[in-house]
């Protein structure tokens, strides 16, 4: 119809209203002549079967049947309502870590506030520790097969022996003035009972007395434990180690699905005061502000402490390595108190040992000063000293520029052997040399991603507070996200720590490294929008594809201005709040003015993938003698020429109508068209026009469920190339094929689709007209090592 | 009792089966096995975690082995090959194939090797096994996809199950 429309546009210059009606007569002819032959055709196809109704499936449909309605808690911006609320769980502990006997004590008391406009009956209690417990269900729901042979070792933890004696003992539970409370312990869950339910904007305080015996994190893959040390020392990083209150919500109401192991937490916000009595000889850090300093430190130790203050380019040693191993030769028998107070963060964790190097420099993000702080032992070094604080420092300017200034006063990076895992200020990280210190690059690249994805999670979840029990991908995928651009500018930054790479290698979260996966068997994928616990390949499905999803929508669909934009939005509204996935979704097209409903179902709700590609090329020229096509419409139609307006044909390259000399016609042979010109245009804006001389029909075709914009290369014959990209609604009414009309004065070679392979398009034979047989990977390789 | 051996046993005992916690390390390969018509052969690419792959091989072998660095053993070759032949067996047509080596090479923190079976010039069904690193991380897992000029399939492998079996007629 396009044709059409063009033409009915031309009347409205400088023409006489009767030439005008004329003129409008021969139109609606030639319109009688095109709907016609279309209505003849659908007649046809009518009589042989008539296809059923259908519920609009568009791709393009608004996700309103996903999408929970807007209510006052959550607005239709993505922002939070005007009822918005969330609880609050303040803590007062205090801890007692038994290094001789592997054991951590506690007495806490939880002040909670109900700002829910909900009477509560009953409070839910996180005691994570359980899943280490012996009548654990965890192990229950892995499935296994006997296998021919099993180690004896194995044998006999997992049918002979008791096993770790792991999970809490709960001692006591008790109301503010020491009266027992009732409480049901359902596994990893608590329920406790008040005396009277809890009215909104209503406090109730109480305390929990506990203890558990730590777990070795390094040989019973835990994400918090402690490594031992052939000197008889022990690494603790301590998490999860007390009871925590659930969250209760306007959107899961009590979020109290069990702990099972790999799906992680949902916490509510509180301020904590935590004291933390350790061998005397331990160095120890951990979420908030450390309150008895002066107590603690030596003098030396404070010297250096206010020059890290100072210090924005270089850690200061605030522990040396010869510190540390001295203090790890002897076993202190006294203890020390450690006292700090942390404002608005969802968790606690800590850690400690004899054996820990520390170092501090500072860092200014926004207008205020952040401490980026270090804990290792030497058997971190020498990558450790030079890396791990400088890793944190960068980290925290790129996340504040993408997101908002950290508003936190610290950032801990502790050296833990196998681990990556992350708490509000503070996390975990892997990255060990060898016993001489050697480490390979990929050693060194696993340490600062690491640390960098570990750190850059203090604002996802820690301060935009999404359930990730629930939802994966809304901290690890937003995470993994930001992570690709917080490595990049670290290489920037340190162009010594990347040599002699120039850019920093990005693996993970590329379109390019998702295909593999949004190409396998349809049986093991799920959608994004899956419970973490439940997805077949959780890296993947939770880290991988969302961040290659988020980087197609800042690099290729919305750019990175209107994507940047509505990311801090996001993460703006959602600061120190709980973030539902469709508050992500509504938000970015609230900001952005971007439609992205078809993106969000394809990518986060669907298995679907990208395949979009190149059908078929045809050539055209453009003469004013009719075609056959036009001549047999009219014969139908019992219509003559000369009741249309003037056309001009295109016939295509080898088809009946083709004649030789077309090939060096020019337009001005074309008589219809030039008669038009002489009529309708200005002699002196002639010369502007373009005169185009290759005609081209491009068909493109997709394959894939997921609408995508079509990225296309042209190269002309003289060697030029052209890229134009169609918006993704280029598909809106056709998924299957498009077409498009390409007038140009040189000849195309060749059509390229998504030449960067920026799209994650998972098939890339159908990509380039002619078909060019790309050496795959296996026969690149093959060839290579022939050579 | 052998040596390596002890030291297996050892690693073995420490990773008891109940939990597989880690988050932000996964016990994962992948294996891209293609049946290529036209050349009647079937190309395999197996991408395993370097330093995965490296430990076991320290483990089973020769402690000081290490791979993808500047000074890196000569033997690698030679125990990774011994290994996987060990660990990776494909029947094609019920028939047990001989899978032939082409190479290795490093990409980043993923080592991949290139294997070829072949004279295949009917694919009606091909069995999988792929104990790669199962006796390391119990909670290994290896992701066979499999492409054949009709059909994509996969295979997710691991401790359990650590053998499958796809028909193509």
């Amino acid at each position: 119809m396009s044709h059409i429309e063009k033409l009915l546009l031309f009347p409205k210059i400088n023409f006489h209203n009767q030439i005008i009606i004329m003129k409008l007569i021969n139109y609606a002819a030639l319109i009688t002549l095109l709907l016609f032959t279309g209505l003849s055709y659908s007649q046809e196809e009518e009589e042989e079967t008539r296809d059923p109704g259908h519920y609009n499936n568009n791709s393009f449909k608004q996700l309103y049947e996903e999408f929970s309605t807007p209510n006052q808690y959550r607005s239709a911006s993505g922002a939070p309502g005007p009822q918005y609320y969330q609880q609050q769980a303040d803590y007062i502990m205090d801890l007692v870590l038994d290094d001789k006997n592997k054991k951590l004590s506690g007495f806490e008391t939880i002040t909670y506030t109900n700002n829910s406009p909900d009477e509560l009956e009953y409070l839910w209690v996180q005691l994570d520790q359980n899943m280490r417990s012996r009548d654990s269900k965890t192990p229950l729901i892995q499935s296994n097969g006997a296998f021919g042979a099993d180690m004896a070792g194995n044998f006999v933890n997992q049918y002979m022996g008791e096993g770790f004696d792991g999970g809490f003992n709960i001692q006591e539970v008790s109301s503010v003035n020491g009266v027992n409370l009732e409480y049901t312990i359902n596994r990893t869950m608590m329920r406790v009972e008040m005396p009277n339910n809890l009215k909104p904007g209503e406090k109730f305080v109480f305390s929990i007395r506990w203890w558990y015996n730590i777990n070795d994190h390094v040989n019973g893959r835990g994400r918090s434990g402690y490594e031992q040390f052939e000197d008889g020392n022990r690494n603790y990083i301590i998490a999860q180690f007390f009871p925590r209150m659930a969250v209760y919500n306007d959107v899961e109401g009590w979020q109290n699905s069990q702990f099972w192991g790999r799906d992680e937490f949902a916490l509510a916000f509180g301020n904590y005061e935590v004291n933390i009595t350790v061998p005397a000889d331990h160095i120890l850090d951990g979420t908030g502000v450390l309150q008895n300093r002066k107590e603690i430190f030596t003098k030396d130790m404070m010297k250096r402490y206010n020059k890290a203050k100072k210090s924005y380019d270089e850690p200061v040693l605030i522990v040396t390595q010869e510190e540390a191993e001295a203090a790890s030769a002897s076993f202190a028998t006294n203890t020390k108190t450690w006292k700090f107070k942390a404002e608005n963060v969802r968790d606690y964790a800590f850690a400690s040992s004899r054996r820990y190097i520390w170092d501090m420099m500072a860092v200014k993000t926004g207008e205020t000063d952040v401490m980026a702080v270090s804990l290792y032992p030497k058997e971190g070094n020498p990558l450790w000293e030079d890396w791990s604080t400088k890793l944190v420092a960068s980290t925290l300017i790129s996340y504040s520029r993408m997101t908002f200034d950290y508003p936190y006063p610290k950032a801990i990076s502790v050296h833990a052997k196998n681990q990556g895992m992350e708490y509000p200020m503070i996390c975990w990280n892997y990255g060990r040399p060898d016993e001489e210190g050697n480490y390979s690059e990929r050693t060194k690249y696993g340490m600062f991603g690491v640390i960098i994805h570990e750190v850059g999670h203090n604002y996802f979840p820690m301060i935009v507070n999404s359930d990730e029990r629930q939802w994966t991908w809304m901290d690890e995928g937003i995470n993994t996200f930001v992570q690709i651009v917080a490595q990049k500018d670290f290489g920037e930054l340190y162009p010594d720590a990347i040599a002699p790479n120039k850019e920093y290698p990005i693996r993970r979260g590329t379109p390019k490294s998702i295909v593999n996966y949004m190409s396998g068997d349809q049986n093991s994928i799920a959608p994004i929008m899956t419970k973490g616990l439940n997805t077949f390949n959780f890296g993947s499905n939770g880290y991988s594809k969302p961040a290659a999803g988020l980087t197609i929508l800042r690099e290729t669909v919305m750019g990175r201005d209107l994507f940047d934009y509505a990311f801090k939005t996001y993460s703006n509204r959602w600061m120190f709040k709980h973030p539902s996935p469709e508050d992500f979704f509504r938000t970015m097209e609230d900001a952005s003015a971007t439609d992205l409903d078809w993106f969000w179902r394809g990518w986060f709700y669907t298995t679907n993938y990208v395949d979009i590609g190149v059908k078929e090329v045809k050539k055209f020229y453009v003469t004013s003698k009719m075609n056959t096509q036009i001549k047999n419409m009219m014969e139908a139609r019992g219509m003559t020429e000369s009741d249309l307006p003037p056309l001009v044909y295109l016939v295509e390259e080898d088809s009946e109508d083709f004649e030789e000399s077309m090939r060096t016609a020019t337009l001005d042979d074309v008589s219809t068209l030039q008669e038009y010109i002489m009529d309708n245009i200005d002699p002196a804006d002639r010369a502007n026009l373009k005169k185009p001389t290759f005609f081209y029909e491009v068909t493109f075709e997709k394959p894939g469920g997921i609408p995508m914009p079509i990225i296309a290369e042209y190269t002309y014959s003289d060697g030029a190339t052209e890229r134009v990209i169609y918006p993704a609604q280029i598909w809106k009414t056709s998924s299957e094929s498009v077409g498009k009309v390409i007038a140009s004065d040189k000849e195309i070679t060749s059509i390229v689709v998504d030449p960067d392979e920026e799209t994650a398009d998972i098939d890339t034979s159908n990509n380039t007209w002619p078909k060019r047989k790309k050496l795959g990977e296996f026969d690149t390789f093959k060839e290579k090592v022939k050579d | 009792m052998n040596m390596k051996y002890l030291k297996i046993v050892i690693v073995l005992t420490l990773f008891p089966l109940l939990v597989g916690t880690t988050m932000h390390k996964f016990y994962v390969s992948t294996t891209n096995v293609e049946y290529v018509k036209e050349k009647e052969t079937i190309q395999i690419i197996t991408k395993i975690f370097t330093d995965d792959i490296e430990q076991v091989l320290q483990e089973r072998y020769d402690s000081s082995i290490s791979m993808d660095s500047e000074n890196e053993s000569e033997n690698v070759e030679i125990l990774l090959k011994k290994y996987l032949f060990k660990k990776l067996k494909i029947s094609v047509n019920s028939i047990p194939q001989e899978i032939k080596y082409i190479g290795k090479e490093y990409d980043m923190d993923i080592t991949k090797v290139y294997f070829e079976i072949e004279n295949i010039s009917e694919l009606i069904s091909i069995e999988v096994e792929n104990k790669v690193l199962i006796d390391m991380f119990s909670e290994q897992q290896n992701i066979i996809h499999l492409k054949t000029p009709e059909s994509r399939r996969s295979l997710i492998l691991d401790k359990n199950k650590p053998k499958g079996l796809l028909n193509f007629n």
